[in-house]
This record gives structure tokens, C-alpha cells and sequence, in this order.
């Protein structure tokens, strides 16, 4: 099993680093300098991390675990409004990013009310898109235990959610966080910076099982591989959008039009394979970028074999 | 300010007390509102707010707390209560934009192209200026799904129901009389 990384110290020598993280079949996954100083982010095999924690000591950096770097993560909100939670809302969604997942904050179109609050169909294939969505709901109990539990049903992904009441336990979500609600100011006392990590701890554990899971069944080549190959491309060093590349769980978001770019990812090689042999390229709902699932290992072997009987 | 809170869900209504008290900071009403009632029941659904204000002062004419003098190109206005300063600067923007109004020191207000005669009947209404902002610190407060409502306004109270459906005849009773209650309230 892999494992995410941040190394923060020094330029000097870092070359050794990203030397021993590609020898022992790691990847490097961002790189950002300022001025002397360089924070990387970093996947190895967990085997290998004694290595990494040795020439960390050995550069004077300073190595933390980043349990949501690799992910990207949706916090939904009934609606946008100032009635539903704007400040809870990008509290959360920041201090996710403070462990390194990407988050995207996503309101829904019809959500407020109670009886009334509902989702289409295509904002849950929207979410479904990201590796983890957080549901943050409100003050009352009755409220969330007998309607808004609607919202959150029959999603695929792992849901948490995030309410004002303590409530025992709620169906079709994989974690419950209580004791957040609306609020008219953002969360910066002691107390409410606890619920925010505790948010960030119980995602962190959902990740890991759905990382568990993942690995019983590996993927034919790890997100970042990829990367490495697509960045390379001129419309994505051209990219001005903020990170134009992002890694999931089981593949990657690429911000370019898949309509345009289809092919060309499409023949990108990997391991002596095209790309579309060990993933599905689609675009995605959100305009303008593409998504690719990478196909586990037994998932590709079930596809030559059907290609080599069909060719039989 | 004296609260009161009728609600089935503790959290809820202590969440929404909370709430409210930092709205009113928001729209700088804190010392204005002297009571408030809540009455909470997400099982109906019901949200019923009442509000008490102090005594806003009384409507005024510009010519009781201003001079309003003929000066070249409009009429100058010399305030003499400091009080309605900001106020009347404000109705005049409003009234007749910023084009015309030019503010010529801390009392001094000239407006041209306004005659003399048509700024001195002219009338401030603070009671109706503190009643729109506590509208909208109920509003802000307020679920944003419950979208039927029943405003009962009198001179320093304000009382709203909110539902999601039907608005039902016995609340309509119950925010009556809420709302007179809050009028006999010793506060």
C-alpha cells in the first residue's frame, strides 16, 4: 500500500530525495519552493518509508503523513445561502486542505426546507465524481433524522455528515460528526477548531478504509504515474486553472475538455499499454475537464481475456 | 434583552438564540431589541419569532432639527440636532441622489437644485427605519425553506411565523397572541 507524504525543508541536495523516493518506485506529486525552502508531497510504498524518514533526517526536513493528500473531496450544503451555513461550510473545506485533499465546496439547487429539500439526479452523479462527499446540516434533529437523510441516499461514495444535534447514528453515511451549526461568524475559537479536526480525523479514517478496500483489488498503475505522463502535455502546463491536474483514489481529474483531448489521452503510454486499455476516459459534468478511472489489476486481465477470445 | 424560548429541541433553539444575538451584532440592533420569544417546533414545521424594540423616536420635520436656508444653486441645511445627522444625510442620497447632495461639513448639507420650500416639509421616520432592520435580522434568521409567512407589526414589536407549507389557522392565533403578550411584557 502506498503511502502520502509531505516533506517541508531545504532546497539544498532535495535532488537526493526525489532520487531515492523514484528508487524505491515512489512518486513525487507536488513540488512548491519558496525562496530556500520546498514543501513535497510525496507517495511511497509503505515499506519504504524508514528509507524516506532517513534521508529526511539526513536533509534537516521535517516529514508529516497528509492521511487526505490524493483526494479530492466534495462539502455539499443544502443551498449556498447565508441561511445554510457559508461559514461551517469553508471552515471545513479549508481545514480539509490543511491535510491535503482538494475540496470543492458544492451547494444544492433545491435543498432548502424541510419536506421540500430535495436532489436531481445529476448533482448526485456530481458528487459521486469525488472520492468522499461531507454533508453539513443543520440545527434540528427532527429535521435531519426524518427528511434531510434523503439528500445523502444512495450515494456510492463514502458520505460524512456534519450536524448541530448529537444524534445516536444515521443510515446511508459512513460517519456522523455533531456539533456544528450555523453560525454567523467563521470557526476560530478553541472548541470549534476541535470540531474541524475531528471532521478532518474521521475523513482521514474513511479514506484510509476506502485506500484498504482499494488495495484488496490493486489499481492496474497508481494516479500518479499518470501524472507524471500528462503533465508533460502542452495544454496542461498551459493550464491557468487552479490545479490542473488532481489525483483521486481510483484515477484523476484533468482540466482540459475531454471532447478535445480525448484521443490524446486516450494513446498516452503506459507500461507498453494505451491508456484507454487500463482506464475509462470520460468528461466530466463540471464543463471543461475530463475524468479517468483507472481499472484494477483483475479488471484488466478480465479485458484481454475478453479481447483475446473475441480475436480467437 | 430579556429571551424566551418555547421549542421541543434543545440544541435547536439555544443554537438559534445564539443566532439571533449575533445578528443583531451584525446589524448593530443589540441595544435597540429589549425582548425576544421563539417559539421552535421543527416537527410541524413551525418558526415563530417575536421581537420587542425600544421606543424609536418619533417622526420629525427637517425643519424642526435643521435651518434650511436659499444659498446659490439650491438650499442650504445647517442640522442643529446631531442626532439625525447620519439620518438625514442618508433620506436626502435616497431622495436625491449623491449628484445633488453634498455633504459640506460635519452639519452642513447643500442641495442643489432642491428648493427651500420642498426640503423643509420633508419628514424623517426613524420608527419605520428601525423596523426595516429588524425585519431584516429576522429574515437572515430565519429557515430559508420556510417561505409562508405571517408578519404581525405594531409600533415596537414584530412578530413573524414561518412555515413550509399551509400556514395554519391556529398558529396564525398563537403569533396574535404572542405578539400581544410581548406588548404587556415587563422587561
Amino acid at each position: 500500500m502506498y503511502k502520502v507524504l509531505m516533506f517541508d525543508g531545504g532546497v539544498y541536495r532535495i535532488t537526493e530525495l526525489y532520487e531515492l523516493v523514484e528508487d524505491v518506485g515512489g512518486f513525487v506529486i507536488q513540488k512548491t519552493q519558496i525562496q530556500v525552502g520546498i514543501v513535497v508531497t510525496l507517495v511511497v510504498p509503505e515499506e519504504e518509508v524508514p528509507a524516506i524518514e532517513g534521508k529526511t533526517q539526513e536533509l534537516g526536513g521535517k516529514l508529516t503523513d497528509v492521511p487526505l493528500a490524493g483526494t479530492e473531496i466534495a462539502v455539499v450544503a443544502p443551498t449556498l445561502g447565508r441561511h445554510h451555513m457559508p461559514h461551517p461550510v469553508c471552515d471545513i473545506a479549508e481545514h480539509l486542505r490543511r491535510y491535503g485533499a482538494i475540496t470543492v465546496v458544492m451547494g444544492l439547487a433545491r435543498g432548502k426546507g424541510r419536506q421540500t429539500a430535495q436532489i436531481s439526479a445529476d448533482e448526485k452523479a456530481t458528487i459521486e465524481e469525488y472520492d468522499a462527499a461531507v454533508f453539513v446540516l443543520g440545527n434540528f434533529e427532527d429535521c435531519i433524522v426524518k427528511e434531510k437523510i434523503r439528500l445523502f441516499e444512495s450515494i456510492e461514495i463514502p458520505v460524512l455528515v456534519v450536524c448541530g444535534p448529537e444524534i445516536n447514528g444515521l443510515p446511508n453515511c459512513e460517519g456522523l460528526v455533531t456539533g456544528v451549526c450555523r453560525k454567523v461568524e467563521r470557526m476560530r475559537r478553541a472548541e470549534e477548531v476541535e470540531k474541524l479536526e475531528e471532521v478532518a480525523q474521521f475523513l482521514g479514517r474513511i479514506i484510509a478504509t476506502s485506500r484498504k478496500e482499494k488495495d484488496e483489488d490493486p489499481l492496474f498503475v497508481h494516479p500518479a504515474e499518470i501524472r507524471q505522463r500528462i503533465e508533460s502535455m502542452d495544454v496542461v502546463k498551459k493550464s491557468l486553472r487552479p490545479a490542473p491536474i488532481v489525483l483521486h483514489l481510483d484515477g484523476l481529474r484533468i482540466k482540459i475538455p475531454f471532447e478535445e483531448w480525448r484521443d490524446s489521452l486516450a494513446n498516452i503510454e503506459i507500461f507498453g499499454r494505451r491508456l484507454e486499455e487500463v482506464a475509462t476516459i470520460s468528461g466530466a459534468r463540471i464543463g471543461g475537464s475530463t475524468l479517468i478511472r483507472i481499472l484494477s489489476r483483475s479488471e484488466v486481465q478480465a479485458r484481454d481475456a475478453r479481447r483475446s477470445i473475441a480475436a480467437a | 434583552m430579556k429571551v424566551e424560548v418555547v421549542g421541543t429541541e434543545k440544541f435547536g433553539t439555544d443554537s438559534y438564540v445564539a443566532l439571533f444575538n449575533g445578528i443583531l451584532l451584525d446589524v448593530g440592533l443589540t441595544r435597540m431589541v429589549e425582548a425576544v420569544k421563539f417559539i421552535v417546533n421543527p416537527s410541524d414545521p413551525l418558526f415563530l419569532i417575536s421581537v420587542r424594540t425600544r421606543k424609536a423616536m418619533s417622526l420629525v420635520k427637517i425643519s424642526e432639527i435643521a435651518d434650511v436656508a436659499r444659498t446659490e444653486g439650491g438650499t442650504m441645511v445647517t442640522i442643529r440636532d446631531e442626532n439625525y445627522a447620519p439620518r438625514l444625510l442618508t433620506f436626502l442620497w435616497r431622495k436625491y441622489g449623491r449628484d445633488r447632495i453634498e455633504q459640506l461639513s460635519r452639519l452642513e448639507i447643500l442641495c442643489r437644485g432642491v428648493s427651500e420650500q420642498d426640503i423643509s416639509v420633508l419628514e424623517l421616520h426613524p420608527g419605520e427605519e428601525l423596523r426595516s432592520r429588524v425585519l431584516d435580522a429576522i429574515w437572515r434568521l430565519l429557515p430559508e425553506g420556510f417561505k409562508i409567512r405571517h408578519n404581525i407589526s405594531s409600533e415596537n414589536i414584530t412578530t413573524v411565523a414561518a412555515t413550509e407549507h399551509d400556514m395554519k389557522k391556529e398558529w396564525i392565533e398563537l403569533a396574535n397572541k404572542v405578539h400581544a403578550e410581548m406588548g404587556g411584557l415587563d422587561v
